[in-house]
């Protein structure tokens, strides 16, 4: 009940009851486990995510670096058959807790998926669905300024300025992606999880795309999966390595490029591991 | 018989026709098949087709000549003395003393359009030994008769021989024509598609029949009645005078009483319908647990196979009691055949159409949009109204056409619950009629087609045709617009 109230009211004063070393803890997670019916996907997952920390999944594919993203804003409760175990924490409050409403962190924890999935809607609906939806704008004028700068954070404004009022859908791949980045920072969450962003991009729009979670850094926390061992190394301060359901290495993104541990790791960092 | 031989001996050919033109592809290619232009089952089909389909052509177009040209060679070979004595017999006195001379002159020309069919009949009859005509007739049709069965013996024989000719020598000219470069896959391909073809043309042909000949039927109506006065005119009593003496039958045929009618039932059904339908399909889709729905959806699709008449016992045995009842009790008049009932009860049969239908296009929209807006923190609510319904809406624009396209045509509710009083008013608690209970009335029992009261049923008919069609034409606009914004 408490918990509950404090998540919704005053997210960032709360200093969270962990030890000192944990106070920047902005996400916690203690023994996830993920079931998709009887297969066990993830086995007992303990990560920290600090604030203004910017945290990179990587590992092979099928590894469920998608289903730990998806547990840290409870995306899996849509999919049947999806069963979350452990405790996951949000500035300390359960986010699997029953009197935790999901819409309401679903708003402070955004999520841009796999796949592009524009709405059928006007690129301008697209970016303003989730400002109007929260009422986050007082006029039109806000409202415009606010798609313009989501826009433009996400690199797409120069491209489809002139074309505002056409679907969404008619975008390329690339463009799509980058609207729905756009869509996710347009609600201005507090942590933003990102699975493959740049997967659909090409080279300069993944830089810009760089450049903007470095700028997003600032504000929010953020949670990259990626496929790209650079990417990893530019943009993150802290990697984990995913393999197979387990967590096998979480540390400084430094250290564990420069020196892993697990030569698991070892291998898939240095390409050796198929 | 002899056509049912060459049919089964026409498939049989084609059967044969597979298998030898396969194994001669096969064999030109000196048994690699992979060499052929086609695979070698082409080949077969290709000659399967040359054996069996001109003879099957050949079939239906001697069946749809061959008795007419048989019964015209009948009618000229009877003597005038036969026609004569034949006439004697069935013709009443009066009309055979009128006739005589020229049926003595000129044999059945002499004869009248109905008269000759008559004598048609009784030779068939004859011909097949049936005991409809008196002994005297047949007696005096026998040579006719003979002459008749001996047309159709040489005829069914013609046929087989011919048939079978046709069949063997498409068999064998396909068949020298296979060689490895010969394209049989092309060859087959195009023959299907004249197949398919044929096949759509008889679909709009059909359709085509159907509105000529509703057409040809209004304009003989148009031709008594002023067309304004029927697009027009506020009264409708299509009783005419049969006599001249009659009285209260001045026969009025203003069709708008009709349409209103049709109109506010519709509308009544479709209040009921869309929301009713839409709500539960939303319910379904996206808020029913999988149990639910599992037992739900079949239930709600079982309402969909009642018979309308059931739906009809159910409005004037419960819903328009009840209506009636309850105007009574807050001092409305309500009539005992309101067309709110007719309507209501129509909207709750309509309701299936609608809830499975758009159930369907909402499951249709995918899940990574539901997704997309969840991961914003929208609520289940917002979501289904911002992005799932407008993303569903050309298929659920389409559920409710269809569902009133079903309520302006159906017709037993409204005989049961509405009645056939053509009041001109659209207070739902009067008794109203519409167009297809009008047309079903109008046609009951025995009716001859040249009254105006009989013909206004066909000009009805057109124009419920028109207007339904309006409404597609319409929807078609509105979903094609809808979907340039969207898709
Ligand atoms: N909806 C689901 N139902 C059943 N099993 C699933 C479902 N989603 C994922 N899984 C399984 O869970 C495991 C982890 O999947 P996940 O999508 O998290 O992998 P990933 O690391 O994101 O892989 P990739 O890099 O290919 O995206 C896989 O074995 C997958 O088969
Ligand atoms: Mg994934």
């Amino acid at each position: 009940m408490s918990m509950t109230s404090e998540i919704a009211s005053e997210p960032s004063v709360s200093p969270p009851p962990q030890a000192e070393s944990e106070a920047r803890a902005k996400m916690t997670s203690r023994g996830v486990e993920v079931h998709y019916g009887a297969k066990r996907a993830l086995h007992g997952i303990d990560v920290d995510i600090l604030q203004h920390e910017v945290l990179a999944l990587i590992g092979p594919s099928g590894c469920g670096k998608s289903t730990f993203l998806r547990c840290l804003n409870r995306m899996n409760d849509t999919i049947e058959g999806c069963k979350v175990t452990g405790e996951m924490t949000l500035d300390g409050g359960n986010i699997y807790d029953k009197a935790l409403d999901v819409v309401q962190l679903r708003a402070r924890v955004g999520m841009v998926f796999q796949k592009p999935n524009p709405f059928p809607k006007s690129i301008y609906d697209n970016i303003a669905y989730g400002p109007r939806i929260h009422g986050l704008a007082g006029g039109k004028e806000e409202l415009d300024g606010i798609v313009q700068s989501s826009l433009e954070r996400a690199g797409l404004w120069e491209e489809v300025k002139d074309r505002l009022s056409e679907p969404g859908t008619g975008l390329s791949g690339g463009q799509q992606q980058r609207l729905c980045i756009a869509r996710a920072v347009a609600v201005s969450p507090e942590v933003i999880l990102m699975d493959e962003p740049c997967s659909a991009l090409d080279p300069i729009a993944t830089a810009h795309i760089e450049e903007l979670i470095d700028e997003l850094r600032v504000n929010y926390t953020i949670v990259i999966v990626t496929h790209n061992m650079q990417q990893a190394a530019r943009v993150s301060q802290k990697t984990a390595f995913f393999h197979l359901g387990d967590l096998v290495e979480h540390k400084e993104t430094q250290e564990i490029f420069t020196n892993p541990q697990d030569e698991r790791t070892q291998g898939y960092i240095t390409g050796r591991y198929g | 018989m002899q056509t049912w031989v060459l049919i089964v001996a026409l498939l049989i050919l084609g059967l044969a026709g597979y298998y030898l033109g396969r194994s001669r592809a096969v064999a030109s290619a000196d048994g690699r098949a992979a060499s052929l232009h086609s695979v070698p089952s082409y080949y077969g089909m290709y000659v399967a087709i040359w054996a069996a389909v001109p003879g099957l052509i050949l079939v239906l177009v001697w069946l749809s000549i061959a008795p007419i040209v048989r019964d015209n060679m009948v009618l000229s070979a009877i003597p005038p003395e036969t026609v004569t004595a034949w006439a004697q017999e069935m013709l009443p006195a009066d009309l055979f003393a009128a006739e005589a001379e020229a049926i003595a002159a000129s044999g059945t020309d002499g004869l009248t359009g109905p008269q000759v069919e008559l004598l048609m009949v009784n030779i068939v009859n004859v011909a097949a030994g049936s005991s409809f005509v008196s002994p005297t007739v047949a007696g005096i049709l026998v040579g006719p008769a003979e002459h008749m069965n001996s047309l159709g013996e040489l005829s069914s024989w013609g046929l087989l021989v011919i048939g079978l000719g046709l069949a063997c020598a498409g068999l064998y000219t396909a068949r020298r024509r296979l060689a490895p470069h010969f394209r049989a896959r092309n060859r087959v391909e195009s023959i299907i598609n004249v197949f398919l073809i044929i096949c759509s043309t008889i679909a709009i042909l059909t359709t085509l029949g159907i509105v000529l000949s509703l057409l040809f039927e209004s304009a003989r109506f148009f031709g008594i009645v002023p067309i304004w006065e029927f697009l027009f005119g506020t009264q409708w009593s299509p009783q005419i005078a049969i006599r001249a003496d009659q009285v209260g039958s001045s026969g009025a045929f203003g069709a708008i009483p009709l349409f209103v009618g049709t109109l506010l039932i519709a509308a009544i059904a479709m209040l009921v319908a869309v929301p009713v339908g839409l709500m539960s399909a939303i319910y379904l889709s996206d808020y029913a647990p999988p149990r639910v729905r599992a037992s739900v959806k079949p239930v709600l699709e079982i309402l969909a196979g009642i018979p309308t008449v059931v739906y009809g016992f159910f409005a004037i045995l419960t819903v328009a009691p009840f209506i009636r009842d309850l105007g009574a009790a807050v001092g409305l008049n309500v009539s005992a055949n309101s067309a709110l009932a007719a309507g209501v009860v129509m909207g709750i049969m309509i309701v299936p159409f609608i809830s499975s239908l758009s159930d369907d296009v909402i499951n249709a929209v995918p899940q990574s949009l539901r997704d997309g807006s969840a991961a914003l923190g929208a609520t289940k609510s917002e979501t289904i109204r911002q992005v799932i319904l407008p993303a569903a809406l050309p298929g659920i624009v389409g559920a409710c056409l269809l569902a009133v396209s079903r309520a302006i045509g159906e017709t037993m509710i409204v005989v049961m619950a509405a009645g056939l009083a053509a009041n001109l008013t659209v207070n739902p608690f009067a008794a109203v009629t519409t167009v297809t209970v009008q047309i079903a009335t109008l046609l009951v029992g025995d009716q001859e087609f040249d009254s105006a009261k009989t013909l206004s049923a066909f000009a009805l008919g057109l124009m419920l045709f028109v207007v339904t069609l309006c409404l597609n034409v319409i929807a078609l606009r509105v979903v094609k617009k809808y979907r340039e914004k969207y898709d």
